[in-house]
């Protein structure tokens, strides 16, 4: 027994105050629950509390969900469960690619070249549509690529000044997380609808809302991985590389299997933000791709005090995340975790 | 070991690209946006102003009213989510009784999604049919206006965000706690010291870096917060509890007004940077007295 653990009174009285936060944490997801289950009466005659005691139980909130009569329910579950998950499996993989190159490889990139893809893109983009009068997807398009393609080709000219390595390029991903997100959703907006003029549409598309969610989880997921690759031994990719192993194959075969249980921490941690995620899915979806949490947030408003049905939509978003992170607790205790503890 | 093969280029490129793309130039897009006026209803050609989007911003009073709610609902939010965790931490560290079980449970609430939390605090707050207000009326009080008066609202928005942000903290801190040294605390035990001593002379220098950390990313995100607002209050009664982000999304999807939003969201943006540099600038001289 160490010495820091609570001995006599004290070791109660934080009992009782645990169980106090303990009250307060489960009431609203039980509160939740009952209300899925009770019948119109059940929920305007008053609070109730009970199930069998204060009013009698019904699934009738739960087939009415079920049966799809109150609109497309399902359309918007599929939608939010395929977005999550893909969006969370290429951000875990892409962010393990970047995160394995930030942490075996040298990077140098000069803080000058950065400056000119801000000053090119910026005025590229302001040019092509006063000058050139483009339409603004075009003008956005051409400043892109020519910004990118001068930067990265003036990265390799003696250029003075800083030099960033690659712990300032961790530090440049991870601080992508410290800009409000309104920022980014509403010119994403007005950029996806702008390309969508040219014939490529990306509003309300599979593809336009798995970006988005791909570029805003990259940077925890780039901070996260890198921890967990840095730990990893050296000694079996030395042995793969003196066989001529390429980097590829070191990359699938290796490091990821080895780093197994950093990925899955990883992907549930994304999954959670991909899957609960509203900002981003309110400004790029309307109909087709519209998610879970979108058309719950609607739900009020449209159906005012239907406090059965609205229960057991709600219930539907957030019953997978207990599920998952229920799951997550199994596996770090049955020790496939335990590798990233180390 | 120092390795170099063009073949890096191809792992980190995938990543940066997308970010570069989603997430850097939509915001050099919007900072362009910014200088011009730009309606799309109605429709008017788009023409450079220069600053007086930003001038607008600046002297309209709803700006300087949601940027109070904003730092208001953060700030005393944090503070509390901070208290009460660091509480809960610390005894889940003591190993209180039923520490298995509280660890999970304790977890739960920052998975739900927060459009569903906000459902559920509006029946809990409901006048006539929450159980919330039964009991108030139990006990003799009157019938409290949760989400129609000023104060109450954002009260009660208060109370959301440190039911499901407080397990964040909660999850760090503990993480924290269980990494300190236990030869401090034998010493210390060793000379007698209380557990309050012991508190304030160990734990809390100790714990200075990551409560730091904490504290830093809990006020960031908690300015980005829109869903739980959207649902619960829609920035009512009036305009008392309209954060940043849902005047922003106001400006720029019922009015169109672009030019005006893409100004206002960069405002916000220097807003978070300012909060951030006076944070870190006021935070150093004590996280260096205790290194």
């Amino acid at each position: 027994m160490s010495v820091r653990n609570l001995r006599g009174p004290r070791a109660w009285i934080a009992f009782a105050l645990c169980c106090v936060w303990f009250a307060f944490t489960v009431f609203p997801l039980y509160w939740v629950a009952i209300t899925s289950l009770k019948t119109p009466p059940d929920v305007v005659g008053g609070p109730t509390y009970l199930p069998f005691v204060d009013f009698q139980p019904t699934l009738k909130a739960w087939r009415e969900l079920f049966s799809g009569i109150r609109g497309e329910f399902y359309s918007n579950f599929w939608s939010s469960a395929i977005v999550a998950v893909s969006s969370s499996f290429f951000a875990t993989l892409l962010g393990a690619m970047a995160a394995y190159a930030l942490v075996r490889f040298p990077f140098r990139v000069k803080l000058l070249s950065g400056v000119l893809f801000f000053v090119l893109a910026m005025g590229g983009f302001l040019a092509g549509r006063y000058w050139l009068g483009l339409p603004p997807a075009t003008a956005s398009i051409l400043s892109f690529c020519g910004a990118l393609a001068l930067s990265v080709f003036a990265n390799r000219l003696a250029l003075p000044g800083k030099v960033m390595m690659n712990d300032d390029i961790v530090f440049w991903f991870v601080s992508q997380r410290l800009f409000p997100p309104i920022v980014v959703a509403f010119a994403l907006f007005l950029l996806y609808t702008e390309i969508g003029k040219l014939g490529f549409k990306l509003t309300d598309t599979y593809l336009g809302l798995t970006l988005a969610y791909v570029a805003f989880s990259l940077p925890i997921v780039v901070w996260l991985m890198r921890d967990f690759i840095s730990a990893l031994p050296l000694e079996v990719e030395e042995a793969a590389l003196v066989d001529n192993v390429p980097y590829w194959r070191i990359f699938f075969e290796i490091v990821l299997p080895m780093c197994r249980p950093g990925l899955i921490a990883t992907f549930v941690i994304t999954l959670a933000f991909t899957w609960n995620e509203f900002l981003f899915a309110l400004f790029l979806t309307n109909s087709e791709w519209q998610t879970l949490p979108v058309l719950i947030a609607g739900q009020n408003s449209q159906r005012g005090d239907e406090w059965w049905a609205i229960s057991a939509a709600a219930l539907v978003a957030i019953v997978p995340m207990i599920v998952v992170a229920g799951l997550l607790g199994r596996l770090m205790r049955s020790g496939l975790l335990s590798g990233a503890v180390k | 070991m120092t390795r170099d093969d063009p073949v890096k280029h191809l792992f980190l490129w995938p990543a940066f690209l997308v970010v570069l793309a989603v997430a850097i130039f939509p915001l050099i897009y919007s900072l362009a946006n910014s200088f011009m006026s730009l309606r799309l209803v109605p429709p008017i050609p788009a023409r450079f102003v220069g600053t007086s989007n930003y001038a607008d911003l600046l002297s309209n009073p709803r700006f300087w009213q949601t940027v109070r709610t904003t730092s208001l609902i953060a700030f005393v939010s944090v503070a509390l989510q901070f208290m009460i965790g660091f509480g809960i931490a610390l005894a889940l560290a003591k190993r209180v009784k039923g520490v298995e079980f509280f660890r999970v449970t304790f977890l739960m609430p920052m998975l739900v999604a927060p459009v569903a939390v906000a459902l559920v605090a509006r029946q809990l707050l409901n006048p006539t049919m929450g159980p919330l207000n039964e009991l108030a009326t139990f006990f003799g009080f009157p019938n409290l206006p949760y989400l129609t008066e000023a104060k109450w609202a954002l009260g009660s928005l208060i109370a959301v965000e440190i039911w499901q942000w407080t397990p964040f903290v909660i999850l760090l801190l503990l993480a924290g706690l269980q990494g300190l040294p236990d030869d401090v605390y034998e010493a210390a035990e060793l000379e007698n010291a209380s557990p309050w001593q012991q508190f304030w002379g160990i734990t809390f220098p100790m714990m200075l870096p990551i409560s730091a950390a904490v504290i830093f990313i809990r006020i960031v995100e908690s300015f980005k917060i829109i869903d739980t607002v959207f649902v619960m209050t829609g920035g009512g009664p009036g305009i008392a509890t309209e954060t940043l982000t849902l005047f922003a999304y106001q400006e720029g999807f019922k009015k169109f007004n672009l030019g005006y939003t893409s100004a206002l969201s960069f405002l916000f943006l220097a807003v978070v940077l300012i909060l951030s540099l006076v944070y870190l600038a006021l935070l150093k001289p004590w996280l260096e007295k205790y290194k």
